[in-house]
Order: structure tokens, then sequence, then C-alpha cells
């Protein structure tokens, strides 16, 4: 029988051409609208390591005196001070550690085949690439004792190195950073997708960084951050020295603590630190706040998905409905021209069930189409977005579950719009019909 | 087979009430083929559409087959209609956008019958009607009186137990339309019950039982009823109700 609905739709579609592709017109730009900002949404929220995005946890700490406030959410800083990252890593209590920051260097060959170029590069442990399941290429990681001993090694994103190396593997050749050599140590792929969730601090969605190095060449090499840096207290900060023992915060810190006991152990050693830093006069507070956020809590407490995301998204549903609602119009019109044949229908056997049914299968295969339509006009409008705003580029996509769910809201959609027309249809009285002809 | 008893029908609408049907009452035994004469708008076609369940009426009883009508929903009359009753329709009623095929097709569908026999019985039908080599085309390549026989090879094409037919002659040359009363004898011989209201008193002549319809009531004809004679016109029958 279903078979037979569709046969008939198809043949209804024909007889009104032009009505029915204004409808499945007026359903493709609905969708297309709707997908658009659904997927970028979509892609906003989405976790971006799902693996792992319950064990890795972003760390604060409430350094400051009591009275002072921070301008978060919970009055706690979102990073950390230089000398308390190097303390906890040195301390290395959790299953793995990376303090991190936002640094830049011109990277150059320092010879004549490339330019000198300006680009972002990330000071962090060793232990970065396996807790944000970098894949490696060629090489690996530094050694613990490069990173002890401050030593300039360096991993490259695999675009970069072939950009300065060409195919070939690169490790074992040196690089500048400025005016430092660095030796090749690895080659990965980029770190993130599209979120860059391990530190939000500079724009949610910007590329990854392309160089990576060990994090206490920071203080050997007097390397400034290219990143926030938040103070609260009145401090004599001069030197490059004095920066990294004052109470500025500025270094990003993430732990991996695989297990609920691990993270219990983990913060009954915070809550130890933060004591035996109260008795050299830090954290003067009476309840100084440590807090702990996993992946998603972090992208959350960050408002990676903002106020606006949403409303846009919601706008765009409306503007489907205001789509839906001059479908129904046209659709009751379509379907009462048919009365007379639906009242012989009806003579000839067909129950009302059957014939609204019949209905309900020419409007879903009308979202059918406006779905498919749709698809295509959200993908146009997906490139439109990546041209324009290169920063969307990774999040202007449809990925499988977008692409799927385009032709269901569609033709769940259409069917809301036709249950109103096809419940008028079928309940005309047929006699009426059959005598005036 | 068909048990109708005060059966009233009252149309409303804003200006006037027509009193199609007053106090109708009818019995139609399994197998009988019945004439129905009358003036025009007499309430006949009310009638067949009440008797096939395509109208609900304003007071009455109405029993088909021992089901007591007025009892079921619309799906299950819907299925009594769909298993039981063939209908030719005053206006033929074909669907334009189908071609002859695919017209006759429309009851044998909603039957839920195989592709392989629907094919057999349409092809037969339409052959049964004359117009075979015309399966392809739109009910508008057709003539009226084409048309017609097209509505009739669909009733048939169900084979029902119950024909109602309203004019299926009305259109048709007088050679025509004794081809298709041969055929409804053909089918009232193979047991269906044929109720065919026709204005033509020498078709109504050749069916065993004629009724009356007058001003919605059945014309009383009691006298005639216990000795049904094949020779009496629906006229005759009036004129001697009139002398008595
Ligand atoms: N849907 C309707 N609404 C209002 N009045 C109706 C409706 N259908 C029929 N009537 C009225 O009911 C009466 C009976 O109509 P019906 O169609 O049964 O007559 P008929 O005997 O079939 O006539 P004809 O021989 O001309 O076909 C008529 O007066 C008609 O005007
Ligand atoms: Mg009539």
């Amino acid at each position: 029988m279903l078979w037979y609905y569709v046969d008939l739709s198809w043949r209804s579609f024909k007889r009104t051409p032009l009505v029915s592709a204004l409808m499945v017109i007026a359903i493709a730009i609905g969708i297309g609208i709707t997908m658009t900002t659904l997927s970028v949404y979509h892609m906003m929220s989405a976790d971006p390591i799902p693996s792992k995005s319950e064990q890795l946890f972003a760390l604060q700490l409430q350094t400051m005196d009591e009275g002072e406030g921070w301008f978060t959410k919970d009055d706690i800083p979102y990073q950390l001070t230089f000398k308390d990252a190097q303390r906890l890593m040195t301390d290395a209590k959790g299953d793995a550690q990376a303090a991190m920051v936002r640094t830049g260097f011109a990277v150059h060959l320092g010879d004549e085949s490339n330019a000198p170029k300006l680009m972002d590069a990330r000071a962090t442990g060793r232990d970065f690439f396996s807790m944000f399941n970098a894949q490696f290429i060629h090489g690996g990681p530094w050694s613990q004792s490069d990173e002890d001993n401050a030593v300039n090694k360096v991993v490259l994103e695999r675009s970069l190195s072939e950009e300065l190396f060409g195919e070939t593997n690169p490790v074992g050749k040196t690089v500048f950073l400025d005016k430092f050599l660095f030796e090749v140590v690895g080659v990965i792929e980029p770190v993130t997708e599209h979120t860059k969730y391990y530190d939000l601090n500079n724009g949610s969605f910007k590329r990854p960084e392309r160089v990576f190095y060990p994090f206490s060449l920071v203080k050997e090499l007097e390397i400034g951050t290219w990143g926030n840096s938040n103070g609260w207290k009145r401090e004599m900060v001069t030197t490059f020295k004095q920066r990294l023992d004052s109470e500025i915060v500025w270094i990003q810190y993430w732990v991996q603590l695989d297990s609920p006991e691990s993270k219990a152990n983990y913060e009954q050693y915070l809550k130890g630190y933060i004591q035996e830093q109260q008795k050299i006069g830090r954290f003067a507070r009476k309840e100084p706040k440590y807090s702990l956020r996993d992946v998603n809590q972090w992208m959350e407490y960050n408002e990676v998905v903002s106020e606006d995301n949403k409303i846009l998204v919601l706008l765009s549903f409306m503007f489907l409905a205001v789509c839906l609602a001059n479908i129904l119009g046209l659709l009751l019109a379509k379907f009462m021209r048919r009365a007379p044949e639906v009242g012989v229908r009806r003579a000839l056997g067909a129950s009302k069930t059957q014939v609204f049914f019949q209905h309900l299968v020419e409007v879903g295969l009308l979202g059918l189409f406006g779905g498919l339509l749709g698809i295509l006009l959200a993908q146009l409008c997906l490139w439109g977005v990546r041209e324009s705003y290169s920063y969307y580029s990774a999040l202007a996509k449809m990925d499988f579950l977008m692409l799927a769910s385009a032709p269901i809201i569609a033709i769940v959609a259409c069917i809301l719009a036709g249950l109103l027309p096809a419940w008028q249809v079928c309940r005309t009285n047929p006699a009426y019909y059959l005598k005036t002809q | 087979m068909i048990k109708m008893n005060n059966i009233n029908k009252v149309y409303q609408t804003e200006m006037v009430q027509t009193h199609a049907l007053r106090d109708f009452n009818l019995e139609v035994e399994q197998g009988e083929f019945i004439a129905v004469t009358g003036p025009s708008g007499s309430g006949k076609t009310t009638f067949l559409n009440i008797a096939g369940m395509l109208e609900p009426f304003s007071s009455g009883t109405y029993e088909l087959d021992g089901i007591d009508v007025g009892k079921l929903n619309d799906n299950q009359r819907a299925d009594l209609r769909n298993q039981k009753i063939g209908f030719i329709f005053q206006g033929f009623n074909l669907i334009p956008d189908l071609n002859l095929y695919e017209n006759v097709e429309v009851p044998l569908r909603y039957r839920g019958i195989k592709s392989a026999e629907r094919r057999k019985r349409i092809e037969r039908c339409l052959e049964l009607v004359g117009l075979g080599a015309r399966a392809k085309h739109l009910p508008q390549q057709l003539s009226g009186g084409q048309q017609q026989r097209v509505a009739i090879a669909r009733a048939l094409a169900g084979e029902p137990r119950f024909l109602l037919a309203d004019e299926p002659t009305g259109n048709l040359d007088s050679l025509m339309a004794r081809q298709v009363m041969e055929i409804l004898e053909e089918i009232n011989r193979e047991g269906a019950t044929i109720v065919m209201v026709t204005h033509d008193p020498e078709l109504a002549r050749r069916a065993p039982r004629n009724i009356q319809v007058v001003d919605g009531q059945l014309a009383d004809f009691s006298l005639y009823q216990g000795a049904p004679n094949k020779e009496q016109t629906a006229g005759d029958i009036a004129a001697r109700a009139a002398e008595a």
C-alpha cells in the first residue's frame, strides 16, 4: 500500500508542479537555514575528545588574599601562577600533567630557503601529547631528561614540517625559533579538530599551535607569554625573574586523573599543598578554593557556546516554523481541491485511515525532497560561512549526524504541517461529491 | 440481505430543509435484482448512498447481512463496503489522473488483492465492456458512454456481492444498454444482489422486482409483492395503485 501512496503522491506532484516546487523550496530554505545554525552549534558543543574527556581536568587555584574577587563565575582565577605550575609539575601527583602557555616565535631554518614566519608555539610538558591524544607521524615527545634539563627540543605539526622540510622525516634536523636552535624530535597531526579546548583564552575555535617545546625552557630562555596575564596584587615586576616569582596568573594547567580514587588522592594533595603555602603567607583566605573541571565542564564554564549561538538556533527554528505555516496553507488548498476524488476512493472501499495515510505519505515525501534540497542549501551556507569567517572554518561543517537528521527534521516538520490538511480531507462526506457531477 | 426500517434522511442547508427520505422501509433478499424507478429528486440516489453506507441517516435502522450499520464506526463501515459493495455512480466519477486500467484498479487496491490477480480481473472486466484496447487512455479521452462503461467495469472488477447501480445505462445507446443489462443479469445469476436505479421502463421491466420511490417514500404496491409479474412496468404499478 505504501508504494501505491508513493505513486499517487508522485502523480500529485506532477499534476501541480509549480505549487509542489514552491513547497519543496520553502521547506528547503527553512531546513537549509536551520541546519546551518544547528551544524555550527553541534560542532561547537561537541565533546572534542570523547574517549578521555572525563579523565582530563583543568586545574584552578584561588590564590588571592581574603577580600579579593575574580571576574569568573566562581571567583577562581582560570590560570595559575608560574611558581604553582612549576611546583605541581615537579611533584607530578596526577596520572599525567601538563603546565602550558601560549608563546610565539619567528620560525626559520637559518638559511635562505624559507622566510622566517611568526607563529604561535606552545610551551608544555611532555605528557601533553599522550594526554590530548596527539598522533605522532615521526618520532615522539622529548624525553623526561630533556624536560628536566631544559634542552632545546621541538615537536612540529605535520603541515609546518612539510613547509620546512618537505615530505621527508625531519627528526634529528634543526630549526630556529627566533635566535634559538632546536632539534626536531617528533611530527604530529593537529592536536584538535575544531575546539581548542586545552586553552580557551584567545578564541575557542582557533587552530591548535604547530610548534611545541619543553615548558622548562620558559624559565631558561626567558620566554614571554602571547596569551593573557592577570594580577591582583601590587607587586614590583620589572625583570623576568620577578615575573616568575610573582602572583601574576598566566599558565594553564591540565592534569589527567584516570579513576575516582586517583582524583580523590589528587584533591588531598592539593589541600595539603594549599595549607603548606598558607604557612608562607600565600592563599591568605579562610577557605581557599580549588577547582578540577573535566573537558566538557571546562567548555561549559568558558561559555564556548555563547547565548548568541543558542538564540540563533532558536531563531532559525522559528523561521522554519514560518515556512511550515505557509506550506500548511498551500496543502490545505491543494488537498481540499481533491475532495471529489477522495469521495470516489472512499465509496470504492478506502477507509478514512487509508485516505489519511495517503496524504501523510504525500507530505512526508515533500519533506524528504525539501530536506535533501535543504542539505544542499545548508552546504552552500556553510561554505559561505567558511569563506567569510576563517575563524569558523573548522566548525561550519555537517557531520554524519547532521546530514542524517536534516531529512528527518524536514519529514517530521512536514508531517506536522500536513496533519491538519490530511485530517480535513479524510473527514469530508464522500456522498456529497458523488452526487454533484 | 438488506433491512431498512423507518429510515429518514433530512438535508439541512442554510435556507431549506429537504426531507430526502421519509419512513423508508425496504427488505431485499440475497440474490434479488431490483429496479428502482421514480421521478427526479425523489430520493433514489440518497437511498443508494445510504444502502452503500456512504451517508449517515437521520433516524431509523438499517441492517446489512444482519449487521446493524448504525452501530459501526467509520473504519468498520469502510471495511464492509470494501468487502461486499460495488458502486456504479450516476456521474461515473472516474478519477481524471488515472488511466482506465488504474481506475478499475482502485477498489482492488484497497481490498489488498495481489497484482497478478488484479491484472487478470481488470483485463477481463475492460474486455467485458468492450474497452480492452483502451486500458492506457485517460477518462477525458473517452465519450460519455465509454466512461460509463469504465465505471461499470470498475464495479464489476471487485466482484461485489451487492451492486448498487445509479442509472448505469443512462448514457448508453439501447444496444449497449441491453448488453450492460445482460452483464448485470449474468452476475446476478452468479449470486450477486443488484439494486439498479433506472429511468428506462424497458430495462426496469426486465428486472424481476420493481420498486418506485416517490417523494422519499417507497410507493406502496404491496398488492403485487407476493406475486411479482415480469410484465408489470413501474407505470402499470403506479396506475393500478391509483385505481385501488
Ligand atoms: N447534499 C445535499 N444537500 C441538500 N439537499 C440534498 C443533498 N443531496 C440531495 N439533496 C436533495 O434530496 C432530494 C433527493 O435527492 P436525490 O439525489 O436522492 O434524488 P434522485 O432521486 O436521485 O434524483 P435524480 O433522478 O435526478 O438523480 C433532492 O430534493 C435533493 O435536492
Ligand atoms: Mg440520482
